[in-house]
């Protein structure tokens, strides 16, 4: 599945140039990897071989912008001497998210720690469910673990609503599992979610459950550790106000039979 | 008394003459006697031929991809290369110690000298070979398992199992064969024979287990620092190095060690029975184990073939088909043991007449006086060693239930500490060694309610006829070799066949080919792989209990021993002579109760030398993979490691470690002996079984229990993979690993070796001891400090890296 990092000559004919929107940290790269390779280059390097999660958006390369630099992408992203290719030249590193229209966002792609890339299209309509109670993680501009009473498409707005008291302009984030949580507060069965401070957690859901007026609250001030992939329920979202973006994800199945080595690589945490 | 007697030993043997396979020629023997013997042999081969032909079954099934037959093929020349270099390692030494054995018999007669001797040597040729071509098959197995998958779940088990019956059927089949021939050739006077034989099986069994314990353990380890913990990629990763050395040390661990090390206990259960039966209740005594021996290879071939799972099975209904195998095996072998003891153990006057010894095991001198429970109302028949037997199926059951209750996720014990991991990885560790050393009761308990059982069935009369009814409770306990070991093999069989199914399936061919046959593949090598570690897990309780009791029986001949000064002289014993003896073993007399500590120690500094060479070997392999991660193309996937460097390292690593362990060993008893005298040796004895099957049992249950902890939290349970509590409990298994996979199963052997070491070299200890010897005792001064100055060499060289590893290491950092 897994497209191999090339030798650099390979890519001397075809340097083509790719512009990324990377969620953690915030910024627009541009590159001469195609997808698979860039995030195998993110997660893990080429010298220090270093390891670590990337998730990343690719925007469209033709896509210009007065407040981000994008007119001299060209001039800016050149092959190294050598002819090999560039694999990274930061555009802007802040407020990059609010500036890029959801027209030019195109596929997700999700790097595991050692590399391996799985890469989700947009689909029109996001999932509807039964869930009274909701966790959502966001990944840009903040990275805040929030519970909510609200679906995805909701939550989006509320968060985008600049009528709020706190907002902003657009974001990125991910539905979790709640697993029985997700409809009865108390239940016990949460024996699978591999959350930190679970009791504060289920405190959080009692509180929306006590305050009909209040359909967030925030669980986790600024999430530090990775997302484990195995919790993302429905998939991934990016926008603002009513207009929201849905990256569904495979299904278990699907990943167990078709994306055998992304989904083996994403469980594989801590010598699991 | 003892130095009285000791003088007569070396013209013991040679007083009345020797001829090879006199019994034929005996008139003690009845006709149905001899064909019966002949029939166990003929059952023996059977048992062989069981085997062979189980393994052309095997060979012939669908060998796969070329891609999976390559991934085979390099874990197989791995595993190979292993045994290859190891038995270079050895050979040496099996000849010095076959010299050694030949001029220490205390018999000038050639045939003694050469039965101990020879035997040693058939014993030791036994034991390596059902090590080697359990290892050779498995590595043969695994594949076809891996393709069998693809096609139905009843196949891929039925291969993986019958896999693993040909190393139980060739254990059994050598070990009847080896038993029974010995006792066909020297009849009554095959005791230096038969320890020789079972001498040559132990001390095989624990190179195998040290060797493969450390290479085993070495590879994991390295391969899962590097792969899980520092890359973060998957275990059996075909981008790290260690992956084909870790499942080859699947093998050499599981399959040639576990072989080895059980066949070793069937030869020195079958050992202690012979000798004990002949030294109670005469000829009858000594025929009547290896026609039990007999029933119970009959048995497993039946109840082995029976074992089959349908084309959609599960795990659970795969599980219940080996056990019933295990209950069908039981029950035609405990049928067996009633008929045939209804049939044979009579004792009418006639034979009272003839072999005397035997009287003194009835009330009164006389057989019609045993009570019900002990005749079964039969005129004549004693049917006590029928029912120590039974005791021994039992023993062997009640093992498997208390390991499968210290280490199973659906108990208590696992469950509380996966709870523990919630708070922590320290709280999992101390939470580990509290179940660990909780079950080591729970197995001390059953198997002294088993030798006192055996004791009850002889209350009343002389020790060594206890003695026989907890060697005949041995016999009873591993009847079913053949199943036991095929439980043991199909473990690494299925978790090898799971690691070439992960490298060797091409999923996208095989989706494109029929949708979903991946996952289905994958899902039944993965349900055959937790089948296999869940049987693999129900043996290790049955290696160590046969362990202790064949060195419980193996005890009592040591005494007898010394109470009459010559192991021929043991059927003239009286009981106040064994009792006088006994009664010498005291904790009040200082050099008994130094013996009790040094013999109590040792089985730690042997696991600590274990324990230690593991670290040092994982070490090394770390950074060989570091090195090799090094070269981008190795990273990116497109370019092949060189998988032969770590299986190198670890073959070296593994024959360098083998030395210390295996000295201290041979070595200790024999110092102990020469240095402190005999009694000080019983003390010996007597400390090292007692620490070496708690620190065995502890460290194979809280190892398993801190590996299964994990597995129940990434069932879904405390968080589940990626969880706090799960790298708590991923904390817990690596310290679980060396103690379950290397040292603990090894200190099996070692007790064993140290009986047998201490029996060997009681002729020469009681005569040169500085003690009490009657001979020249600056032979027993100058053999000691030899001794004590090769353990000490031995300690030193253990905690020193050999030139080889310092040599990759310099390779390492220029």
């Amino acid at each position: 599945m897994r497209k191999r990092l090339l030798h650099p000559l390979n890519h001397k004919a075809k340097m083509k140039n790719y512009l990324y929107l990377s969620l953690n940290p915030e910024a627009l790269i541009a590159s001469h990897l195609p997808p698979e390779e860039f995030g195998a280059y993110l997660a893990v390097g080429t010298q220090k071989l270093s390891r670590g999660q990337a998730l990343f958006f690719e925007i469209d390369p033709s896509f210009q912008s007065d407040f981000l630099p994008t007119k001299d992408i060209a001039t800016r992203n050149l092959a190294h001497r050598d002819g090999s290719p560039r694999r990274s030249t930061y555009l802007a590193i802040y407020r990059v998210l609010e500036h890029v229209p959801l027209t030019a966002i195109g596929k997700l792609h999700l790097a595991t720690h050692d590399g391996r890339v799985l890469s989700l299209a947009a689909a029109k309509t996001p999932p509807s469910g039964d869930r009274c109670f909701h966790l959502y993680q966001e990944f840009c501009p903040v990275c805040v673990r929030v519970v909510s009473t609200l679906d995805p498409a909701e939550f989006c707005a509320r968060l985008t609503d600049p009528t709020q008291p706190v907002s902003v302009p657009k974001i990125a984030f991910s539905e979790l599992t709640l697993g029985a949580l997700a409809t009865d507060l108390e239940s016990q069965a949460v024996g699978n979610l591999p959350y930190t401070g679970l009791p504060h957690l289920r405190d959080c859901l009692r509180e929306l459950n006590r305050k009909p007026g209040k359909p967030t609250k925030v669980a986790i001030r600024n999430v530090r550790d990775d997302v484990i992939y195995r919790t993302i329920e429905g998939g991934f979202y990016v926008g603002h106000g009513h207009n929201l973006q849905y990256y569904p994800m495979p299904s278990l199945s699907e990943l167990e039979a078709t994306h055998h080595e992304w989904w083996k690589s994403a469980q594989s945490a801590f010598g699991g | 008394m003892t130095q009285a007697v000791a003088a007569t030993t070396a013209s013991a043997h040679g007083a009345g003459g020797f001829t090879f396979f006199g019994l034929f020629s005996d008139p003690k023997y009845t006709t149905l006697e001899r064909g019966a013997l002949l029939a166990v042999l003929a059952i023996a081969v059977i048992g062989l031929l069981y085997a062979w032909m189980l393994a052309v079954q095997v060979k012939a099934a669908d060998q796969g991809t070329k891609r999976m037959q390559d991934i085979a093929a390099a874990v197989r020349e791995g595993a190979d290369a292993y045994l290859a270099a190891q038995f270079r390692r050895i050979l040496p030494l099996i000849f010095i110690i076959t010299a050694i054995l030949y001029f220490t018999t205390q018999s000038d007669i050639a045939a003694f000298k050469f039965g101990r001797a020879g035997a040693f040597a058939v014993g030791a040729t036994f034991s390596w070979l059902v090590g080697f071509v359990g290892m050779r098959l498995a590595t043969i197995g695994n594949l076809r398992v891996a393709a069998a998958a693809t096609r139905s779940y009843g196949e891929a088990m039925q291969l993986g199992y019958r896999t693993g019956t040909v190393t139980g059927m060739l254990t059994d089949g050598l070990g009847l064969l080896g038993g029974t021939l010995i006792f066909i050739a020297y009849g009554e006077q095959a005791y230096e024979a038969l320890l020789g034989f079972g001498f040559g099986g132990t001390l095989l069994a624990l190179f195998m287990r040290v060797g493969g314990g450390i290479y085993t353990k070495a590879a994991d380890v390295g391969a899962d620092l590097v792969g899980k913990i520092e890359k973060n990629i998957p275990e059996d990763d075909p981008r790290n190095a260690a992956t084909i050395a870790d499942n080859v040390g699947d093998n050499v661990g599981d399959c040639a060690g576990m072989a080895a090390d059980i066949f070793e206990s069937y030869e020195v259960t079958i050992v202690a029975a012979m000798i004990l039966g002949l030294a109670t209740f005469g000829h009858k005594g000594v025929i009547f184990p290896l026609l039990v021996r007999g029933i119970g290879v009959l048995g497993s071939i039946i109840s082995t073939y029976t074992v089959k799972a349908g084309a959609n099975d599960t795990s659970d209904t795969a599980l219940k088909s080996v056990h019933n195998g295990f209950w069908i095996g039981s029950f035609i072998s405990v049928t067996g043991f009633i008929v045939l003891g209804w049939y044979y153990l009579r004792f009418d006057a006639a034979y009272l007449t003839t072999n005397p010894m035997a009287v003194a095991g009835f009330p009164n001198g006389d057989p019609t006086q045993l009570p019900a429970w002990a005749s079964f109302g039969i005129a004549n028949a004693d049917m006590r060693p029928v029912i120590t037997c039974f005791i021994g199926v039992v023993l062997a059951i009640a093992l498997n239930k208390v390991t499968s209750y210290y280490t199973h996720t659906t108990h208590t014990p696992v469950k509380s500490m996966a709870k523990a991991c919630q708070t922590g990885h320290a709280t999992n560790i101390i939470q580990g060694f509290a179940v660990g050393y909780e079950s080591t009761v729970a197995t001390v308990v059953v198997i002294a309610v088993a030798i006192l059982l055996s004791f009850l069935c002889y209350a009343g009369t002389p020790p060594l006829f206890v003695a026989y009814g907890v060697a005949m409770t041995g016999i009873g306990m591993l009847t079913l070799t053949g199943n036991t070991i095929s439980m043991d093999v199909f473990g690494p069989v299925a978790d090898n066949a799971n690691g070439i199914g992960e490298m060797g399936y091409d999923a996208q061919a095989m989706e494109a080919k029929e949708k979903g046959s991946y996952k289905r593949a994958r899902q039944i090598l993965s349900d055959l792989d937790a089948v296999g570690n869940t049987t693999k897990a129900e043996t290790k309780g049955i290696a160590i209990g046969s362990a202790v009791i064949a060195a419980v029986s193996l005890f009592a001949s040591f005494i007898a021993v010394i109470a009459v000064g010559s192991e021929d002289k043991i059927s003239e014993m009286t009981t106040a002579q064994y009792l006088a003896e006994a009664g010498k073993l005291t904790v009040a007399h200082p050099m008994v109760f130094i013996g009790f500590l040094i013999g109590g120690a040792v089985p730690f500094l042997f696991s600590s030398m274990l324990i230690r060479a593991v670290g040092r070997a994982a070490f090394l392999i770390v950074k060989e993979c570091r090195e090799q991660f090094r070269d981008k193309e190795i990273w990116a996937g497109t370019k092949k490691p060189n998988y032969g460097r770590v299986v190198d390292i670890c073959t070296s690593a593994a024959q360098h470690e083998l030395i210390g362990p295996g000295f201290l060993a041979i070595l200790t008893p024999v110092a102990v002996g020469f240095l402190l005298g005999t009694q000080a040796l019983g003390g010996f004895l007597a400390g090292m079984i007692l620490t070496g099957q708690l620190l065995a049992v502890f460290m194979a249950n809280a190892g398993g229990a801190w590996d299964n902890a994990k597995k129940f939290i990434e069932d879904g349970n405390y968080g589940g993979k990626g969880s706090e509590a799960h790298k708590a409990a991923v904390t817990g298994d690596t310290v679980g690993d060396p103690l379950k996979d290397t040292a603990g199963p090894a200190v099996n052997p070692l007790i064993k070796v140290m009986n047998m070491v201490s029996l060997l070299a009681l002729g020469v200890v009681i005569k040169y001891n500085i003690i009490t010897g009657t001979g020249n005792r600056w032979i027993g001064f100058v053999v000691a400090l030899v001794c004590v100055a090769a353990i000490g060499w031995s300690v030193w060289q253990s905690k020193r890296e050999s030139k080889e590893l310092q040599e990759m290491e310099k390779q390492f950092q220029n």
